[in-house]
């Protein structure tokens, strides 16, 4: 440890006494380590733009992706961090930021924050997770809502229906319609653990937010029990007839093409899905994205958040580094450049989507946040870990996946066998 | 070795001389056991700590292993570990069988033939895995392909049937062993001293005869050791499901080694996932510990003959 930590002051000094005039007038030049699951992709493009604006405003870049799911990214993470050497910087989201700056120091923000007078333009839940103990020690970069409805217009065309639902018993209608005017599966879906849980959110969050705040959010032993729980599940199960069984354990990605086809209908998926529609090469005229449904008509938005979270190290061109990468991921330019390539909306309340670099998708997005915020309705995503730690998580989806994957499963069943899970994840 | 003809008379220089010999032998060898044995114990020990994201200090007792034992997850696992088991090993043993009694017919081109069901075993449990899933699949692979072919109601979906998804892997686990199993028992019926098999055919045993009463019973200590060695590869299994099913449809096709890994790098729960670990090694111990005890007895029945 102590061998890099030196090994690294002398690369630092040598890169000073190098570029004597550059290095030696405005200290050392800010360097930052990084580590990310983006590699490909819209995500990958993103994060590569958003490097070299790090490199345009002097910085030197060096972002090590870790390509695969977010628990890989976190293998490396752990690895770097019990060997003394975490990285600058590194993505990580919701409630693991508490758990994991629990293992290592984290570099204190707030005066960054102050500065930049980022509190007053973030949503409070969100600002919640990301200062832990109080202090900001990781900062959120763009937000998804995990319950954004894909229409597939050719769908639409055969349903002979233009209207997006609304409500539950909306989709519901629709869905039938969609059957019947010759959608072979009117639910597009994939078969991945996430894709379960989200359509499980979608349903109770839909059904009744406060329900799921009592009970995905909190845990609270009666919400778990509710009569809403049931209701979320059985509606679960309609969705669940309504897909396509073949896709095994496919991403949701693998299906596009027969969305798009009208083939397949309705996608429940977070807005990253424009992002992968657009970069297969669709059109944004093919689909339409509206708010998932809501029964108190009002929008809910089930909150998923990628951040960097800032790991302290001693190194002098590594903090100056760190200074900069926050006052950039904090820059409205910065994060709406981020955005518009993944599909994303900025965390920054007061950013301006009426430009041309935005879809009709992002800006219903951003409506629907300041519309759920308003209503108490935007609460955070179960399925993409911003509800509860990765364990507690893994013990609800397992529950949520099996129901989806076997109807023998009755909701009421479902409703003992989650709270069942809860209790022994506890 | 056989170059060096043994001196009489032992000189340091003779021991120099062998020193490459012990570096090479013995340096991989101790540095190998030692990181068996020291991470074994160790996991052992996060086993029995309240280790949560990164190895803790503290002493919880068993509490980790009941955790487990409690979940659903593990005992899906470990049903389906016995199911996998059993079927893989038995059904690999005897396709390799089969297969090798049908090479050992003098046949021509059996090199080439050979070589080709051996090939499975070069190939990645991950490509396997993953090319499996989609013939298996009955949206693009072989359901589709009969239907395709006129046969409408030809039904082979056991990819998300989740009764019956554990076939799949015993089926994947099959087509990618089965040459190894076949190398070994060819192997074997090669051995069989050529006397034998003469002695018989001149007291007017047929073909099937010599086979069942004079060449298998020879064949036992190999039949032993490929199922000892298959099973271990069942045990262990990991990609082959992660690549094929993905665990699913829902938890189905769980398998212990998934579990573990669940446990330790996406449920964040070191202690739980070292237990997992732990129980696995025991399993792997029940089955090792009466093998290497019948070994031992057969190696002094053979002493005392």
């Amino acid at each position: 440890m102590s061998k890099i930590s030196r090994r690294a002051i002398m690369a630092g000094t040598a890169a000073a006494v190098a570029l004597p005039g550059a290095g030696r007038a405005q200290g050392t030049k800010p360097r930052l380590t990084a580590i990310s699951q983006w590699s490909a992709g819209s995500d990958g493009a993103a994060i590569t733009a958003l490097g070299k604006k790090f490199e345009e405003h002097g910085g030197v870049w060096q972002h090590s992706p870790v390509p695969g799911f977010t628990t890989e990214m976190m293998n490396k993470l752990r690895a770097q961090i019990m060997a003394g050497d975490p990285p600058a910087c590194s993505q990580l989201k919701g409630p693991e930021i508490a758990a994991w700056s629990k293992i290592a120091p984290t570099v204190n923000l707030d005066a960054i924050v102050a500065a930049a007078g980022y509190e007053k333009v973030v949503a409070p839940d969100l600002a919640r997770l990301h200062k832990p103990g109080g202090t900001w020690s990781a900062l959120p970069l763009q937000i998804y809502s995990t319950n954004m409805l894909f229409l597939s217009k050719r769908a639409m065309d055969k349903a002979k229906a233009d209207k997006a639902p609304v409500t539950w018993a909306d989709f519901n209608a629709l869905a039938e319609k969609m059957k019947s005017g010759g959608v072979a599966h009117p639910i597009a879906n994939g078969g991945t653990r996430p894709d379960d849980g989200q359509k499980f959110e979608a349903a109770l969050a839909g059904i009744s937010p406060a329900a799921y705040r009592a009970a995905c959010m909190n845990l609270d032993e009666k919400a778990l029990k509710g009569p809403e729980m049931k209701a979320a599940f059985a509606q679960v199960r309609k969705i669940a007839d309504w897909m396509d069984p073949n896709t095994a354990a496919q991403h949701f990605s693998t299906n596009l093409q027969r969305f798009i086809a009208g083939d397949m209908g309705m996608l429940i998926m977070g807005g990253w899905a424009q992002g992968v529609l657009l970069n297969a090469g669709f059109k944004l005229d093919d689909f339409m994205i509206v708010p998932g449904p809501s029964d108190n008509t009002k929008p809910v938005f089930l909150l998923n958040a990628d951040a960097f979270i800032f790991w302290q190290r001693k190194e002098a061109d590594l903090q100056a580094g760190q200074k900069l990468m926050a006052e950039l991921v904090m820059d409205p330019a910065i994060q709406t450049m981020y955005s518009q390539i993944t599909g994303s909306i900025p965390v920054r309340t007061d950013v301006d989507l009426s430009g041309p670099g935005w879809s009709e998708g992002q800006r219903r997005t951003a409506a629907a946040l300041k519309e759920a915020v308003a209503a108490n309705q935007a609460v955070l995503s179960l399925a993409h870990n911003m509800a509860q730690e990765n364990g507690m998580t893994a013990a609800m989806i397992d529950v949520i996946t099996e129901f989806v994957k076997n109807r023998a499963i009755t909701p009421d069943q479902a409703v003992s066998r989650l709270a069942e899970a809860v209790e022994g994840a506890r | 070795m056989s170059l060096t003809a043994p001196s009489p008379a032992r000189s340091p220089l003779a021991g120099l001389k062998r020193l490459p010999e012990f570096l090479v032998i013995w340096v991989p060898l101790l540095l190998s056991a030692g990181h068996v044995v020291v991470f074994t114990v160790w996991t052992t020990w996060i086993s029995f700590t309240p280790s949560t994201l990164v190895p803790a200090e503290g002493w919880v007792g068993l509490r980790n292993y009941t955790n487990v034992l409690a979940t659903r997850n593990w005992k899906i696992a470990f049903d389906n570990l016995l199911l996998f088991g059993c079927g893989f090993v038995i059904l690999t043993a005897l396709v390799g069988l089969a297969l090798a009694i049908i090479l050992d017919q003098r046949i021509r081109g059996e090199n080439v033939l050979r070589s080709i069901f051996l090939y499975p075993m070069a190939v990645s449990f991950v490509v396997t895995g993953t090319v499996w899933s989609w013939l298996l699949n009955p949206g693009m692979g072989i359901q589709k392909l009969v239907n395709s072919w006129g046969w409408e109601s030809f039904r082979f979906d056991w990819l998300i049937d989740r009764d019956m998804a554990i076939w799949t892997i015993v089926i994947a686990g099959i087509w990618q062993s089965s040459g190894f199993a076949m190398a070994l028992f060819l192997a074997g019926l090669r051995s069989v001293e050529a006397d034998l098999i003469k002695a018989a055919q001149i007291d007017g045993a047929g073909p099937v005869r010599i086979y069942t009463r004079v060449i298998l019973p020879t064949l036992w200590p190999i039949v032993i050791a490929v199922m000892v060695i298959l099973l271990q590869f069942a045990i262990k299994t990991f990609d082959l499901v992660r690549a094929l099913t993905g665990g699913g449809p829902g938890i189905a096709t769980q398998l212990p080694a998934l579990v573990v890994y669940d446990f330790m790098f996406q449920r964040g729960h070191l202690g739980r996932g070292s237990a997992a670990a732990v129980l696995m090694l025991l399993t792997l111990l029940g089955v090792l510990l009466p093998y290497g005890a019948w070994k031992y007895y057969q190696r002094r029945r053979a002493a005392n003959v």
